[in-house]
């Protein structure tokens, strides 16, 4: 039956001509029509002779990505409804010796309009994320009563512990009495009279990670690297300091509820497969701690006011991260010493706490010996 | 200027020039219909068996294609992949020889998404953060806001399902008449919660008069071109269907019952009514899905369909064993990786461990990808294909009555249910 043209010699003034079948559906309704096809070679047009209509060579595409292969679904370029279905290899191979364009993809209509939208989308996710979350998180947090500020903490807290644990258990406690004790000496020193309106709660995790940060509802965490990267009770207490004052500010709950609201967001964009990066991007964020130049300078104001009131000297701080950045040439990777030293007004911290610190003034040490010797034990047991 | 010539209706494209000067008359005779399609259309038919040319291998090479391009441009693609792996099932189910079209565009769908990652991160930002403060203003604990949080984007998963059907169905074409489905998404995702909630309250008794009623609102809002589809018959007509499922349900549950009740022996019974449980299952899903179909009608068009459970549970086993054999050994050597570089971490020292890193990354990626894939080819295809060759069309001389219907433009596309992840399945 299938003639194979491969091997047709046309002889004669000129080759026989084509006919060929196909299934026209006229697009406004669901009537099926056979008809005849032809070629007119002298317009460039395929002919439709049971439908009376011409389909310009020029103007016929194949339809794509069609399952079976033995069938050819063909449509104009312009016209979205009207189809020609085409079912023998034979009519298939002929009509696209003619029509050149065929394989060709059809116009993409409105790419501006799309490049538009994608614009404001990224636009508005990011208007939501960083001005307009930020912005409501700061007013509620003024609104969070202290039981809620609290539970909140708690509950960062814990996530943060069960982050940066290992292999499904959470960070360990430490909480060796005789260190827990020269703690609370130094805390009981560095707030009395500073009229907290919340207590504090002073937790330390066995992280070697040199960090401290504070979290809502007066949570106060010191990681083991920091007690044990620094040299001196001093040091401690400068951080300590530093930390009570974002405490006071109320600072790490306007955080917390900041990623409250973006964490969401963020897992939309990426998909769920992200979901377990989702909780060390938060986790990050609120050890990190970026707050504001203002909320920093701020906690410093209030820390250097603090440990001059307790009689210890506010130049704490700028020795530990000197000393930090001498001890290891670079400051390590990831290390909280890396963070301070890459956050530019960093230089103009450790300044202030030595303007601040009085010339030629002696203070009382922060701990004594036997004291310091326990909270740098405060992980051993 | 000769009007006749420029003119398309048939007598005057006769008249002078056809076809293209020479005479009509020299035309050759119209050779023989060929064997296939042409020989077998019979436009005054009265019904037309639905033939399915889903092949596995173009499908394991466009799926695969598609899929790596997703991969490599960070998920980009997937709205072309869809699109692209839509037109292909579409066009594998030929009603009377003629295939479905699918005409959705990957832009519409790309466009759509960025519609909804707005709408929702307005959302999903400000009223979960309003909720994180409410939640531990008055309650002191973040469970109640996650809890209303979660409640809340319920009703958005109904109401992004049925969107993306609309979608789904304007876009798509028989006999070149489109198809749609009427506006209607909240007054889904009411009653399909109202429904959740019968069945829940029941403990699963109303599952029937659920799937009843959604399908029955689906079906009454779709439409194929001027006419409307209508679902008839009530849910009670599932009971049949779904008589395996209870029974094996309620066995499994009373054992389990006394079992805790300390008569732990009991516990075996589910190494029976676990697997007839599994049966009842997908032999509720085809049986439910066979009668509602018999009972849909289109103005005089119908549908009897008549798939197999047992073809349908032998897809599902076979499929998914074939599937995961197929991806065992890329697994394996991912879990060798894994597993010597922990107990022999200095295994690793030699060489960069970026490098592993990286070669773990990829195979890891490769596996996601394969099983994307393979599940394509042996578990969504063979479905679709048997759930396609045993339907039949009725009444399909009345087919040229049927009328198109104007284009839903509907920009949104399938957006909400892209980023909620709550898409159709392929």
């Amino acid at each position: 039956m299938s003639r194979t043209p491969g091997t047709v010699i046309a002889v004669g003034r000129t080759p026989p001509r084509f006919r060929g079948h196909g299934i026209y559906l006229d697009g406004t309704s669901a009537a099926a029509r056979a008809t005849a096809l032809s070629f007119d070679d002298a317009t460039g047009e395929l002919v439709l002779e049971d439908v009376g209509a011409r389909w310009p060579y020029d103007e016929i595409r194949r339809l794509r990505d069609q399952a079976g292969g033995d069938q050819a679904v063909l449509r104009l370029a312009d016209d979205p409804v009207r189809r020609l279905v085409l079912s023998a290899a034979d009519d298939i191979r002929l009509v696209r010796s003619r029509a050149r364009r065929l394989d060709r993809a059809p116009r993409v209509r409105g790419r501006g309009r799309l490049a538009a939208w994608g614009v404001a989308a990224v636009a508005s996710v990011a208007l939501i994320v960083l001005v307009l979350v930020p912005a409501l998180a700061d007013r509620l947090a003024a609104f969070l009563p202290p039981g809620g500020e609290r539970a909140l903490g708690e509950a960062t807290y814990e996530q943060i512990r069960n982050a940066l644990g290992d292999d499904m258990m959470p960070l360990e406690v430490c909480d060796a009495p005789e260190g827990r004790a020269a703690l609370a000496a130094l805390e009981a020193r560095l707030t009395e009279g500073a009229g907290l309106e919340v207590p504090l709660t002073v937790h330390v995790l066995d992280h070697e990670m040199a960090n401290a940060f504070a979290l809502p509802g007066g949570h106060i965490v010191f990681f083991r690297g920091l007690i044990e990267e620094a040299a001196r009770p001093e040091e401690v207490a400068a951080v300590f300091a530093h930390e009570i004052g974002h405490v006071a500010a109320r600072d790490p709950t306007r955080i917390a509820l900041r990623s409250a609201g973006s964490i969401g967001v963020i897992g939309l964009l990426l998909g769920d497969f992200a979901g377990g990066a989702l909780v060390l991007v938060l986790t990050n964020q609120l050890i990190r701690a970026d707050y504001t130049r203002e909320a920093e300078a701020a906690a410093d104001a209030f820390a250097h006011r603090r440990l001059l009131a307790a009689d210890l000297p506010p130049d704490g701080v700028a020795t530990f991260f000197e000393r930090l950045l001498d001890e290891t040439g670079a400051p390590e990777p990831h290390s909280f010493a890396r963070h301070l030293s890459s956050h530019p007004a960093m230089g103009d911290r450790i300044a202030a706490a030595r303007a601040a610190t009085p010339e030629g003034r002696v203070f009382s040490p922060a701990l004594d010996a036997d004291q310091w010797a326990a909270l740098q034990a405060i992980c051993r047991r | 200027m000769d009007e006749t010539a420029s003119s398309s209706s048939p007598g005057d494209a006769r008249s002078t020039t056809w076809p293209g000067g020479a005479p009509a008359a020299n035309l050759p005779a119209l050779p023989p219909p060929p064997p296939g399609l042409l020989a077998r259309f019979d436009p005054a038919a009265d019904s037309l068996a639905v033939e399915c040319v889903a092949r596995r291998r173009p499908l394991f090479w466009l799926a695969l294609r598609t899929g790596a391009l997703t991969v490599l441009t960070l998920g980009l693609y997937r709205f072309w992949m869809k699109t692209r792996l839509r037109r292909w099932y579409w066009s594998s189910v030929r009603p009377g020889g003629l295939p479905l079209e699918y005409v959705g565009l990957p832009g519409e769908k790309l466009l759509g998404f960025l519609v909804a990652v707005v709408i929702l991160a307005f959302y999903i930002g400000l009223v979960n953060l309003v909720l994180v403060f409410a939640s531990f203003s008055l309650f002191e604990g973040s469970v109640p806001g996650f809890l209303l949080s979660f409640v809340g984007v319920i009703p958005l998963w109904f109401y992004a399902r049925y969107r993306a059907r609309r979608y789904v169905l304007a876009r798509s074409r028989w006999r070149g008449v489109r198809s749609g489905l009427l506006p209607g998404a909240w007054g889904y995702a009411l009653l399909a919660m109202r429904m959740w909630a019968g069945t829940l309250l029941s403990l699963g008794l109303l599952w029937p008069r659920m799937t009843f009623r959604l399908e029955k609102y689906r079906t009454d809002r779709t439409t194929f071109g001027s006419v409307r589809l209508h679902q008839q018959g009530d849910w009670h007509m599932l009971w049949p269907a779904f008589a395996h499922l209870a029974a094996a349900a309620m066995l499994s549950l009373a054992a389990g019952l006394v079992a805790g009740g300390g008569e732990e022996r009991f516990l075996w019974f589910w190494a029976v009514t676990l697997p007839w449980l599994g049966y009842g299952l997908v032999r509720y899903l085809v049986e439910a899905k066979r009668l509602m179909a018999d009972a849909k009608r289109a103005g005089p068009l119908g549908l009897v369909a008549r798939p197999k459970v047992r073809r349908v549970l032998l897809i599902y086993l076979l499929g998914y064993a074939a599937a995961a054999l197929a991806l065992a050994l890329p697994a394996v050597l991912l879990a060798i990786l894994a597993y010597s570089l922990e107990v022999e971490p200095s295994l690793g020292d030699g060489r960069s461990p970026t490098l592993l890193a990286a070669g773990g990354f990829l195979l890891y990626v490769s596996i996601v990808l394969l099983w994307g894939t393979l599940r394509h080819v042996f578990v969504t295809m063979p479905l679709w294909r048997h759930y396609a060759r045993t339907l039949t069309i009725t009444g399909t001389a009345s087919l040229p009555e049927v009328r198109q219907q104007a284009r839903d433009e509907f920009a949104e596309a399938e957006g909400f249910a892209e980023a909620l992840d709550v898409g159709a399945a392929i």
